[in-house]
Formats: structure tokens, C-alpha cells, sequence
């Protein structure tokens, strides 16, 4: 298995063809980088390609939500609810379930998505593979 | 007499350029059938500038996505959303799936979209129209 952290860094600079040093942990994919789907699809492909586990765009929602459903992640107004709120937690430890709950858009989930948490995806990812 | 709320607007819009995602589909075999139904691959197989279609209905997927305010987050899949072209030549949008089931949970009365593309660029925008509940239905949200 090659080595993940390196593995993901090299993918997005690669894809959003960036400098080095424009890219750490903690940069989110969409707002800092700019990424758009066909950037993380792009991400993914590199990602497979060097440490050979396989993502699919999709499976980040999935990954995201932690099989809650939908109307229990978030509001009829789209806000994610108190237990959307610790399910993001979960997977972006860096985020704050008590700012988030209650204001927090559904489609504004995926752009606190940093490097970092896409690297521990892969890693879980590639546990689950080699288990 | 009551008047019902008024519905809710909301846009969406997306540009994917034609040479990058050829090169994604080429490398990738499998990425096809992840991304479009196989009706819209035949359609755009059977055209003069495939790869202009392809990134067109890639952007529509995209817009619509946005036009619901869910982006990749709601576990959908881009499938979920076909475009189909009527007789006319005008394409329409099907939803099925989790995308289907989202829209009907959140009252959605009308979606529309228009593509168009370059040897370059494709661009799709989308606009859908939702129904706020009138005084006494049930939640939009509520599960079934």
C-alpha cells in the first residue's frame, strides 16, 4: 500500500494542478481549492490509480451522511439538524456540531470536506479492503 | 379565499470542459456507466461531437444537483438524473431513485434545464420550482 497522505496531496495537486505548497490538511477541497465534482472525480481516479483503493464520487455523500436518513440529517429547509450535526463530526472532526446544527445548508456540507478528511476516508477504505 | 403559498425558486448552473472529462472517460471504462443511463450514451454515440454531449449532460446533472441545494451530499447518484431529449430535440430531465424520492419528499412542481456546448465547453442551467406546504399539510420532511 503506498503511503496515503502522499497519495491524496499528490492527487489534488495534481488534478487542480497546484503548487505544493498551496495545499496542507487542513485546505477544503471546494472553497480553498476550488474544486468542482469533475475536479474530485479526477482526485479519485489518481487516487485509485496509486494506492489502489476505489472510491466513487458518490460514495463521499454516502461517507458524509453515515447512513442517516436524509430527513433526519437535515430539515425541511435543507438545515442540517443537531444529529446531521454529529454525524459531520464523525468524519470532519474539525467542525463544531453546536455552530453547525440548526444553520448549517445541506449543500454547503461537501465544501468543509478537507484534505485530511479524504485522506482518513481512503485510509478506512483501504483497512476495510485489506481486512 | 386561501391563497396557496408561494412556491420557491431556485437555480442551478455548470460548466465542464469537454476536453478534460474525454480524457477522464478514456482512462476510466467503467466511468461512463457511473456517470450516464445508457440511453443517454446511446444518444450521444449516435451524434457527430459525442464528447460535447457528454459534457453537456454531465454539466445538467451538475446543475440539477445544485438547482436541489444537495450537491453530492444527500447520497445521490448521477445516474439518478437523466437527460432526455424530446422530439423536438429539447431535452427534458427524469429523475429516479434517490434523487426522485428527494424531489417528491420536498414538493418539487417543475424542473427545466437548457444545455449548450462549444468544441470547449459545455454549460447546463437548471431552474426548479418548489411547492411550500399549504396551512395544514403534513411536513415535506416527514418520513414515509
Amino acid at each position: 500500500m503506498a503511503d496515503v497522505d502522499g497519495a491524496v496531496r499528490e492527487a489534488v495537486i495534481e488534478a487542480l494542478a497546484l503548487d505544493d505548497d498551496e495545499v496542507t490538511p487542513d485546505s477544503t477541497l471546494m472553497d480553498d481549492l476550488g474544486a468542482e465534482s469533475i475536479d474530485l472525480l479526477d482526485i479519485l481516479f489518481r487516487i485509485e490509480k496509486s494506492t489502489g483503493v476505489k472510491i466513487e464520487a458518490a460514495d463521499l455523500g454516502d461517507y458524509i451522511q453515515g447512513g442517516i436518513p436524509d430527513e433526519e440529517f437535515s430539515d425541511e429547509n435543507e438545515i442540517i439538524t443537531e444529529k446531521g450535526a454529529e454525524q459531520l463530526h464523525k468524519v470532519m472532526p474539525q467542525t463544531d456540531p453546536s455552530q453547525l446544527a440548526g444553520t448549517l445548508a445541506a449543500d454547503e456540507v461537501i465544501k468543509l470536506f478537507t484534505v485530511q478528511n479524504l485522506t482518513e476516508m481512503v485510509k478506512l477504505r483501504a483497512d476495510g479492503v485489506a481486512a | 379565499m386561501a391563497s396557496l403559498p408561494e412556491p420557491r425558486l431556485r437555480v442551478g448552473v455548470d460548466l465542464v470542459g469537454v476536453e478534460r472529462l474525454e480524457r477522464l472517460l478514456a482512462e476510466h471504462a467503467d466511468l461512463h456507466e457511473e456517470l450516464f443511463t445508457a440511453a443517454e450514451l446511446e444518444y450521444c454515440r449516435g451524434k457527430r461531437r459525442c464528447s460535447e454531449h457528454l459534457a453537456a449532460r454531465f454539466a445538467a446533472k451538475e446543475a440539477v444537483l445544485k438547482a436541489f441545494g444537495t450537491g453530492l451530499s444527500q447520497r445521490m447518484r448521477w445516474t439518478e438524473v437523466e437527460v432526455v431529449a424530446e422530439r423536438s430535440g429539447r431535452p427534458r430531465v427524469r429523475l429516479s431513485g434517490s434523487v426522485a424520492a428527494f424531489a417528491e419528499r420536498r414538493r418539487l412542481s417543475q424542473l427545466d434545464v437548457s444545455l449548450t456546448h462549444t468544441e470547449g465547453m459545455a454549460l447546463a442551467h437548471a431552474v426548479s420550482v418548489w411547492q411550500r406546504p399549504a396551512p395544514g399539510d403534513p411536513p415535506a420532511s416527514a418520513p414515509r
